[in-house]
């Protein structure tokens, strides 16, 4: 072997020494009893060519150590602590000692705010010792590297981070504090991964541009160019500031309609949509991700079908939207027609401009009455096939249901405020006008770092809550409005998205099996227990600020708390009692105060399962701007490994089945009962769940479905039983490819020893591309 | 006998009916490059070094002509010779996605390289770069050794087809595009060129199953006439395979010259060898090399992608969903 040479910083050149790489990588292996600096050390001068630099050495053991994982998950930690230790060397190059330092050089160059730097200012000492030298520790390699590509800050021209993983956290926590206590018991909080509050606010806490906000709920533009023009400028400015966005578009009159002003017809609303489209790519989120938006509209408008077809993948590109996302906003009407095989009337928005703002009783009648003036009428079940071709087929189309949406929210209470669409995830259901833009700012829960194998430490999650969102209230103060809007509606209301996420670590821990009745139940009483608790924190809050200036508007006002618009017994009867007293006697702080967010990003920084949600896959990759990521099901490899089933010819046989345990026969029944992913279970269990945990959500959960190879006829069933089950909304159905990629790097199968059984499974899992069957 | 010479037109009833499931399954992954999200790209090429710019551009080159050269034998020799309807209902949907690839690659040309001088230089790059020329020259010499022949009507006819077809699915296809990908995947891997490799994502989808029809097409042949897989043809494969692993590594020495971190030589060498090896044990032969895949980032390929829906486009969903609307299926 050739001697290989690598370039110092300081531009001498050294021999690669294979033993100074282990010795690097062993300071930090620690409690990692599992992992071999040797084979890390050795792997990394394999891959390494003469003279490259010592930076690229460095990079290419965490990417190293990071690609172990998929053998021994311990490897994930490894990679994080390299990867911290590279993190830490950047940023003390530039002369950052400490937290304060790292502040003060971040605010010379523009990045911080004004109030935040003085408030560290002030109080130095005592935030410099409180960061967590052990913080990083907790962090996988996915988590951190996340964190480390997106979150922390960088010097504008060299590019350089300028915080570590834990000055950042303590900047997102003195962005929000009045005090030092508060800010460190906040830090500590999100530091130890028990709470984290969603992107927008991980992003700018802290920065010159605190919005800190993940949602905006645009109403409709009036049925007029200028305001059309306006929503599309009022979008591209929520959307710079890394918030998703919902606009409803049916108040737009369809194609065809007359246009008097110059006795023209109307093209309808796609030409519109495709103009929001490009419009929203244009926009890049500070280069951290692109923009995004999500289109509803009201089935009875006359270009629904029109609306259904922006997804597709052929077709003329003029009428195709690639960045929009789409929703149906529907009306019970329509589901009773669908049901009934009734016909549907598609109804001019600018011949009965009313219906958009009316739901329930009211909107039926005005349906009905508007019904002779209809533009066109097809079957009720023909326009719903529409939609769940284009659910399957594209995954977009959600199915998101007006009247409950309406019925069961606090906002509601007084006439005239109607809820028109939900946001870009499915999860905010809040009141917005022509003026009033409605917004949210959110943060989740990590529910797995609140059970232990004894259960769930209630203490701990109460707590969590009262902190949780003492902060997420803090926001609406705090944040930097970017439309007028926005800036109408957020005081007024007050309303917060506090989401869980981690249920799937939580049944792990417990031993659940996703569809048992035992999970069913914890995950509506961790429900209650948030709602409660919130509920609590945020009457106290309106005792010490009084409450938000919309309360009389709220059904809360008059008595009427959130189960009790569903009409279910909570199981904590005294506390809800108590509750109620304290709010008939000085109200609320917020008119919403839960949602069940995605969490896409902040679980993976937080290292568990999103929000409510079953795991996809035992075994699968992460896709993100920051690369792609092996990710295992470390719960798994932990049983398998007590039982001595950890082996190479078993992770083999788990690969080639994309992740699925069901066909590996040593492994026993109930362990491959409780680990079956996502596309393994009942579908109907995802929604008797989501149905029965509802009552304690008062906005809406980000609820995906899964179906390997969707028809018509199960999705059909699926979301009828959804909305007879009482949802309020939906997300993604998630499908797979029909065919894949052949894998590459799992072992050809002799065809003469595979079993029936085993080319059942597999052709089962994964048509037509499995190497065994052939 | 799916080699005799003929247009058979018979569609029922169906000799192979797998021919025509292979055609169904492909029409449900239609994509277009509309579809592929190119501007990222552009940023990121501006922040790759010299080196990685290099491999860059040698990579694209070579696939504005790979995917044309692949379409050109299916249309000269293949679908002449493969007699099944159902397989020429295959072969003529390979066809149109060759024409996506190609569109595909095209579209990144012009967007990658502004400068037109420079983008015809890259279209002329089986002329002008070695490295890519000698893949070329091999093409083209199993292109043109069964040109001349209008129908298979000896033996040895069928010998000679039968390697061309193993040469495009082994070598070509499964080997020369399977070295390309690695390329881009451990781009990919590092955060890089999201457009190249999300549209090149599905260029390997639909490449991994040209390659598996054409091992089914061989395997029908191999029931249907066993003794034309003799130890002379195993020899030629491997002669043929051993030839092809040679252009790959001298085109990876051009790319990888000036030292990319994390893709050495050597790993690339091993990485072609092994998937050499996995192609013959398709065929039923004996390994030659017995190299492992050094390649971690190979190894993402072959588990469920789960992309962040704000980031990415989920490339995932399905086209032609059948079925009527019921409310009592179970799901």
């Amino acid at each position: 072997m050739t001697v290989m040479r690598v370039r110092k910083r300081n531009g001498d050149s050294e021999t690669v020494d294979v033993n100074k790489i282990v010795r690097a990588v062993e300071r930090w292996v620690g409690d990692l009893d599992e992992v071999d600096p040797l084979r890390v050390a050795t792997k990394t001068i394999s891959g390494l060519y003469d003279g490259a630099t010592t930076a690229e050495l460095d990079k290419l053991s965490i990417q190293t150590a990071a690609e172990l994982i998929g053998e021994e998950p311990q490897y994930s930690k490894l990679a994080a602590r390299l990867l911290a230790a590279f993190v830490d060397k950047e940023v003390r190059g530039q002369g950052v000692a400490s937290f304060s330092q790292s502040i003060r050089y971040a605010h010379q160059q523009g990045l911080i705010g004004d109030g935040t730097a003085a408030f560290v200012a002030r109080n130095a000492r005592k935030l410099d010792d409180a960061v967590d030298a052990d913080g990083d520790l907790r962090f996988e390699y996915f988590g951190l590297r996340t964190v480390a590509d997106r979150y922390l800050l960088r010097h504008p021209e060299s590019r350089l981070v300028v915080e570590t993983p834990q000055y950042w956290l303590l900047r997102v926590a003195c962005g929000l504090s009045e005090t030092p206590a508060e800010a460190i018991g906040f830090y500590r909080l999100m530091s130890s991964l028990a709470y984290l509050p969603s992107s927008p606010t991980l992003f700018n806490s802290g920065t010159r541009h605190t919005q800190m906000s993940s949602c905006f709920l645009v109403d409709s533009p009036r049925d007029e160019l200028d305001s059309i023009y306006e929503r599309y400028h009022q979008v591209a400015k929520l959307s710079k500031f890394s918030g998703g966005i919902g606009i409803s578009w049916t108040r737009i009159r369809g194609r065809g309609a007359l246009i008097r002003g110059t006795n023209g017809k109307s093209n309808g609303i796609v030409p519109f949509l495709k103009t929001l489209d490009a419009g929203v790519a244009a926009v890049n989120q500070g280069g951290r991700r692109k923009g995004a938006a999500c289109v509803y509209l009201e089935p009875w408008h006359p270009d629904i079908e029109e609306f259904l077809e922006l997804r597709d993948n052929t077709g003329e590109d003029s009428r195709r939207t690639h960045n929009l996302n789409l929703a149906n906003w529907i009306p019970d009407e329509f589901m009773r027609r669908v049901e009934a095989d009734a016909e549907w009337s598609l109804i001019d928005p600018s011949d009965a401009p009313e219906l958009p703002d009316l739901y329930g009783d009211a909107f039926d009648e005005a349906y009905k009455a508007a019904e002779k003036k209809a533009v066109k009428t097809v079957k009720a079940r023909d326009l719903y096939g529409r939609m769940m071709r284009t659910l399957a087929q594209t995954g977009n189309g959600w199915m998101t249901f007006k009247d409950a949406s309406n019925r069961l929210s606090n906002q509601t209470g007084a006439p005239g405020n109607t809820i028109h669409l939900s946001n870009l995830c499915t999860e905010i259901l809040e009141v917005n006008s022509d003026d009033e833009t409605a917004v949210c700012n959110l943060g989740s829960i990590n529910l797995g770092a609140h059970v232990t194998a004894d259960g769930v430490d209630w203490e701990k999650l109460r707590e969590t809550v009262r902190t949780a969102v003492v902060f997420l209230d803090r926001v609406i103060d705090i944040n930097f409005y970017p439309s007028t809007q926005a800036a109408a509606s957020n005081p007024r209301w007050r309303p917060v998205g506090l989401g869980l996420m981690g249920l799937q670590d939580a049944f792990f821990t417990l031993r659940l099996p996703f569809d048992s009745e035992g999970a069913r139940e914890l995950s509506t009483r961790v429900q209650e227990e948030i709602f409660l608790t919130a509920l609590e924190t945020s009457a106290g809050l309106a005792e010490t600020f009084g409450t938000h200036p919309a309360y009389q508007e709220t059904r809360a006002a008059k008595g009427e708390l959130h189960p009790d618009l569903w009409g279910v017994e909570p199981s904590q009867t005294d506390r809800w009692a108590a509750l109620r007293s304290r709010v008939a006697a000085t109200g609320l702080r917020n008119s919403l105060l839960v949602a069940i967010a995605p969490t896409a990003t902040i679980a993976s920084i937080a290292g568990c399962y999103e929000c409510i949600e079953p795991q996809v896959s035992n075994l699968f990759k992460r896709e993100t701007m920051s690369g792609e990521f092996l990710q295992i099901n470390t719960y798994l490899v932990r049983e398998l490994k007590a039982r001595g089933l950890w082996t190479a010819p078993i992770r083999e046989q788990i690969k080639r089945a994309e992740g699925s345990v069901q066909g590996v026969a040593d492994v026993p029944a109930d362990v491959r009962e409780l680990f079956r992913t996502a596309w393994e279970l009942p579908q109907r269990a995802l929604i008797d769940l989501a149905a029965a945990r509802a009552p304690y959500i008062d906005q809406s959960q980000s609820l995906n479905l899964f179906m390997s190879a969707p028809t018509i006829g199960k999705v059909s069933s699926m979301y009828l039983y959804a909305w007879k089950a009482g949802l309020k909304t939906t997300y993604y159905l998630r499908s797979r490819p029909a065919t894949r990629i052949q894998q590459a790097t799992v072992a050809i199968a002799p065809v003469a020893t595979v079993t029936d059984d085993e080319a059942l499974a597999c052709s089962l899992e994964n048509p037509e591309s499995c190497e065994a069957c052939q | 006998m799916l080699l005799d010479p003929g247009m058979d037109l018979t569609l029922r009833p169906m000799r192979y009916p797998h021919f025509f499931d292979r055609y169904r399954d492909a029409i449900k992954n239609t994509w277009t490059v509309e579809e592929v999200d190119l501007h990222s790209d552009l940023a990121d090429l501006s922040k790759l070094s010299p080196a990685e710019q290099h491999l860059v551009s040698r990579l694209v080159a070579f696939f504005a002509t790979g995917d044309t050269i692949v379409a050109n034998n299916l249309v000269l020799n293949l679908y002449q010779h493969v007699n099944s309807p159902e397989g020429r209902l295959y072969l003529s949907r390979q066809l149109f996605e060759e024409a996506v690839h190609v569109q595909f690659y095209l579209n990144l040309l012009d967007t990658y390289v502004p400068d037109e001088q420079e983008r015809f230089e890259a279209f002329a790059a089986v002329e002008n770069i070695p490295s890519i020329a000698r893949k070329a020259e091999f093409c083209f010499k199993w292109i043109d050794s069964i040109f001349e022949l209008r129908e298979l009507r000896s033996r040895e006819d069928r010998r000679a087809f039968l390697l061309n077809l193993i040469c495009f699915a082994a070598c070509i296809e499964g080997l020369f595009f399977y070295g390309a990908f690695a390329y881009v995947y451990y781009l990919r891997s590092r955060g890089l060129l999201h457009g190249l490799a999300s549209g090149t994502n599905w260029v390997f989808r639909d490449e991994s199953m040209h390659m598996a029809f054409a091992f089914d097409v061989v395997d029908t042949v191999r029931q249907e006439e066993p003794d034309l897989f003799d130890a002379e043809m195993e020899k030629q494969v491997k002669d043929m395979l051993a030839e092809a692993v040679e252009c790959e590594a001298q085109f990876a020495a051009d790319l990888l010259e000036q030292g990319v971190s994390g893709m050495s030589l050597a790993d690339m060498r091993s990485y072609l060898e092994h998937v050499a090896d996995r192609r013959l044990a398709v065929l039923s032969i004996e390994p030659m090399y017995g190299s492992k895949n050094p390649f971690a980032f190979m190894e993402l390929q072959d588990v469920q992608e789960l992309s962040n829906f704000f980031e990415r486009r989920v490339s995932a969903y399905q086209v032609g969903v059948t079925g009527t609307v019921t409310f009592d299926d179970d799901f």
